[in-house]
């Protein structure tokens, strides 16, 4: 009975395939509340929703949460496209629960860089924004400037420093970078930890989610902490004096990525909202509200945009990714070291 | 229809719910403790149960619960016993006090928390200028602040619990003692105590097993380095994808508050039937 | 009673109850502290005084429909709960049935476990067995999590109730149905209001099986607030506590002339 159905929409929903007609279509989404949401309303789903006539639902989840979430329902997912920062869309192609993208189905994948779409045959989706990770710090108060990923361990900061735990993607990648300049690779994350564990000791903090880190600014006289640089921008809005450096030795990023979800029946509609997010339009947008670095090369920024994000095809290529796959397998054996290095 | 279909019937719903929308889901998750790559295995219970780290996590969760229930019955008893005796305008405005806190949504209180705990908090800085404390003190982040935060959330559960039991005391026991010779304090004592125990048992038993299985609050009062055991099983659902784990951690929990609560509950009914 | 006491220990009573006052209270008071404060952060002690927060939380279509939301999910929570959960109760206290004891801490049991165990195992089940999620799996879920409240409340209650109340009753020719609802519910009334109150504030402010079990389209407060906070922080979510804070003490007050709150502790 339902595969009789389920071939019965399929059958009608091809017929009715060419975009004009997704009148009674809705599609669900998985976007990252408050501000997030804001733009991602405003840049890509209302012209989507104008332009093809269908209704988007959106179901305000992070990441680790949006995962967990599909991952339960694998039988019968409720998402459409889903919005990943923290690279679960590796495990999710790997699961199956991520369908392959055809590139020839994305009209804007041309203009993007080939790294933000590099395993689309396999199931993980192409990144749409990219968030580098680098040093915020209050210009006003921090006793001097700060340029490197070392200057965070420097002693003029101890006890104002703020650390962000792995459990965030954001404090993932910052972690890393430290280890990388302390001299850790992907194999060895000693080096990290033992930075972490000297930090700690001088009186550095551990928080869990932006808002904290805000907190740690505004109110607890935090100088410098290892963030993303559209926090900083969030910050600065909300009239704090925060500085975004990206590090002498290197600027890792977080790409936030648009996922397939596999096992759904409209698949067409899906692909034209992931096709919105990769057009330059919706990536100017979103670079211009929250400052995130758009994947598409030809997304045109205003002035004071270009000065907060990654700009220019060298710019972007000069980012370091760090093997998302690498980082997946790893993640619970890091995540356990992190535990017991931090533990009180 | 006979007392025991009556019975049978009012117990019905109840017990259908529980079995068919709580034992169902749960028994599919807790089966996954013993999932492994070959068939069952122990092999996650021996992973948590053979690390001192995650017995540390264990111990935490269970002493921190413990000091959470003994602190809100001492003051959740005082507290039903001044409300069944004042009068109904003063009782009114003291349930909501002890309400209020439980109405807001807990991200937020915590974030007052925060406020009020954190570096430059209220009470540090108070703490500071009395001279007590170093420039960087701050109660946030440490199992006081959880305490402090836990205390405030689960105090209207034990006092009401209290609350209602106190009030079906005949206050002529009490008045008898009192006539006898006893002091306020010992006719209390003597009186009052004994028969307020279903309510505080009633009241222990649920701030107990809301403590131990508690993550907001210990998570953001207390931040990552101090992990209570619901927050380790949140990391492992959602963090490390590492379900058969956080199943096994469940089943430890499950395991560890019952075996607390069981002995506790017979014997304060045995102590007052005695 | 509070007239026969010592001055002093009259004193240290207010004293008492002054000072838990100020425990319970502090975050509440710096909560709205912040709802009315002019400058864009979560600080304390505010700067500056405005109402901007509520006007934009009252303006806000996310808000209003969130609150709704989590509104009628929990009436609907509150309901179920109370009926089924006191029905249990009195069975288990007359001890009519086997195992009434075990019964009592099974129905305790969906408080012991973390409840993000609870739903990820509702969700992978209500997708295999009915597919979609829907308000249904949210009202079922919140009525597990809330039912051993209203069970513990009510059967404290009763135990302290004299038994021989509905004996007389059925002496005197009462029936079944009669002496339940004559007899027996007015006699664990407390319990179960107490039971009722917990029943919805618990499932309003539930977040993790929210988070979990909703149709996309539905967000609950906590879910909306908690969002808002993790992006954006700013004294909105401030202000949606304080007007929550006021729903809270207008209820009761409502409940109270409706009631009589006084009757709780009646003997």
């Amino acid at each position: 009975m339902k595969a009789t159905i389920t071939t019965a929409v399929l059958g009608v929903s091809a017929l009715m395939s060419s975009s004009a007609l997704a009148q009674d279509q809705t599609l669900t989404i998985n976007s990252f509340g408050g501000a997030y949401e804001a733009a991602h309303r405003e840049c890509v789903i209302t012209p989507f929703e104008e332009k093809t006539g269908a209704t988007v639902n959106i179901v305000t989840a992070y990441s680790a949460d949006a995962f967990a979430q599909l991952r339960a329902q694998a039988n019968a997912p409720q998402f459409d496209v889903i919005h990943f920062s923290g690279g679960q869309e590796i495990v999710g192609a790997k699961e199956g629960l991520l369908a392959p993208i055809d590139p020839a189905g994305l009209s804007n994948a041309a203009d993007i860089y080939d790294f933000a779409k590099s395993n689309l045959e396999g199931g993980e989706g192409p990144a749409y924004q990219i968030a580098p990770i680098g040093l915020l710090y209050n210009t006003e108060t921090a006793p001097q400037k700060v340029a490197s990923w070392k200057d965070l361990l420097d002693p003029a900061f101890a006890e104002h420093v703020v650390l962000t735990d792995i459990s965030n993607g954001y404090g993932m990648l910052g972690f890393l970078m430290l280890n990388q300049v302390q001299g850790g690779d992907l194999d060895n994350i000693q080096p990290g930890l033992d930075a972490v564990t000297a930090l700690l000791e001088n009186g550095a903090i551990v928080v869990n989610t932006s808002p904290e880190i805000q907190q740690e600014f505004a109110q607890n006289d935090a100088w410098v902490a290892s963030y993303a640089s559209d926090y900083a921008y969030t910050l600065k809005k909300a009239g704090l004096p925060i500085a975004f450096v990206q590090g002498e030795e290197g600027t890792p990023a977080s790409y936030i990525t648009a996922n397939l979800v596999a096992g759904r029946d409209n698949t067409e509609l899906a692909m034209q909202f992931i096709d919105m997010e990769m057009s330059a339009d919706a990536q100017a947008c979103f670079a211009e509200a929250l400052r995130y670095t758009p994947t598409n090369s030809k997304a045109e920024l205003s002035e004071e945009a270009i000065a907060d994000v990654v700009y220019g095809p060298e710019a972007v290529a000069g980012l370091l990714r760090f093997d998302p796959t690498v980082i997946e397998a790893k993640r619970q054996e890091w995540v356990d070291a992190w535990n017991r290095a931090i533990a009180r | 229809m006979s007392d025991r279909a009556e019975n049978t019937l009012l117990v019905l719903p109840g017990l259908l719910l529980l079995a068919l929308a709580f034992f169902v889901p749960i028994a599919q998750m807790l089966m996954l403790s013993i999932s492994g790559e070959n068939g069952p295995t122990l092999e996650h219970f021996a992973r948590f149960l053979g690390d001192p780290y995650y017995l540390n996590v264990l111990w935490r969760t269970v002493r921190l619960s413990l000091i959470i229930t003994i602190i809100c019955a001492a003051l959740g008893f005082p507290l039903a016993y001044i409300m069944a005796h004042v009068g109904p305008r003063t009782r009114l405005w003291l349930i909501v006090m002890v309400i209020l806190p439980l109405m807001t949504s807990v991200v937020i209180r915590t974030f007052g928390w925060m406020v009020l705990l954190s570096r430059s908090g209220l009470l540090p800085e108070m703490l500071r200028s009395m001279g007590l404390v170093g420039r960087s003190y701050a109660i946030m982040q440490t199992e006081l602040a959880i305490v402090i935060g836990m205390v405030q959330v689960l105090l209207p559960f034990m006092t009401l619990s209290i609350l209602g039991v106190v009030t079906r005391i005949d206050t002529r026991l009490e008045e008898a003692a009192r006539t006898m010779g006893c002091t306020f304090f010992a006719a209390v004592r003597t009186v009052v105590l004994p028969l307020a125990i279903p309510g505080i048992v009633a009241g222990s038993l649920l701030v107990f097993t809301l403590s131990a299985s508690s993550f907001i609050t210990p998570n953001l009062l207390g931040g990552s380095r101090i992990q209570v055991l619901a927050a380790s099983i949140y990391r492992s659902v959602t963090q490390t994808l590492d379900w058969p784990f956080a199943a096994a951690q469940a089943v430890i929990l499950f395991v560890g508050v019952l075996l607390i609560l069981v002995p506790y509950a017979r014997l304060a009914r045995g102590g007052r039937n005695g | 009673m509070v007239r026969s006491i010592s001055p002093l220990t009259r004193a240290a009573t207010i004293v008492f109850v002054l000072l838990t006052g100020i425990f319970l209270l502090a975050p509440l008071i710096v909560v709205v502290g912040v709802s009315v404060s002019e400058s864009q952060f979560i600080a304390f002690p505010p700067a500056g005084f405005s109402l901007r927060w509520y006007g934009e939380v009252l303006g806000s279509d996310a808000y209003l429909s969130a609150g709704f939301l989590s509104l009628q999910v929990a009436l609907l929570v509150t309901v179920t709960a109370t009926v089924i959960g006191g029905a249990a109760a009195i069975a288990i206290h007359r001890r009519g049935i086997p195992f009434a004891d075990l019964l009592g801490t099974f129905f305790l049991s969906p408080l012991v476990l973390p409840t993000i165990i609870y739903a990820i195992g509702m969700l992978v089940l209500w997708s295999t067995l009915f597919g979609a999620v829907s308000m249904l799996t949210l009202w079922i879920g919140h009525t597990v999590v809330t039912l051993p409240y209203v069970v513990r409340t009510t059967l404290a209650v009763l135990s302290e109730s004299d038994p021989f109340l509905e004996e007389a009753a059925q002496t005197m020719g009462a029936g079944r149905l009669q002496r339940l609802w004559l007899v027996v519910v007015p006699q664990c009334r407390p319990g179960l209001i107490a039971g009722a109150f917990f029943a919805f504030n618990i499932s309003f402010d539930e977040a993790v099986l929210s988070l979990f079990l909703r149709k996309p389209g539905m967000t609950t407060l906590p879910v909306q607030i908690y969002g808002q906070l993790e992006f954006s922080p700013d004294p909105s979510v401030a202000a949606v506590s304080t007007i929550m804070i006021g729903i809270t003490i207008f209820l009761i007050l409502v409940i109270d002339r409706l009631l009589g709150v006084q009757k709780f502790a009646s003997s």
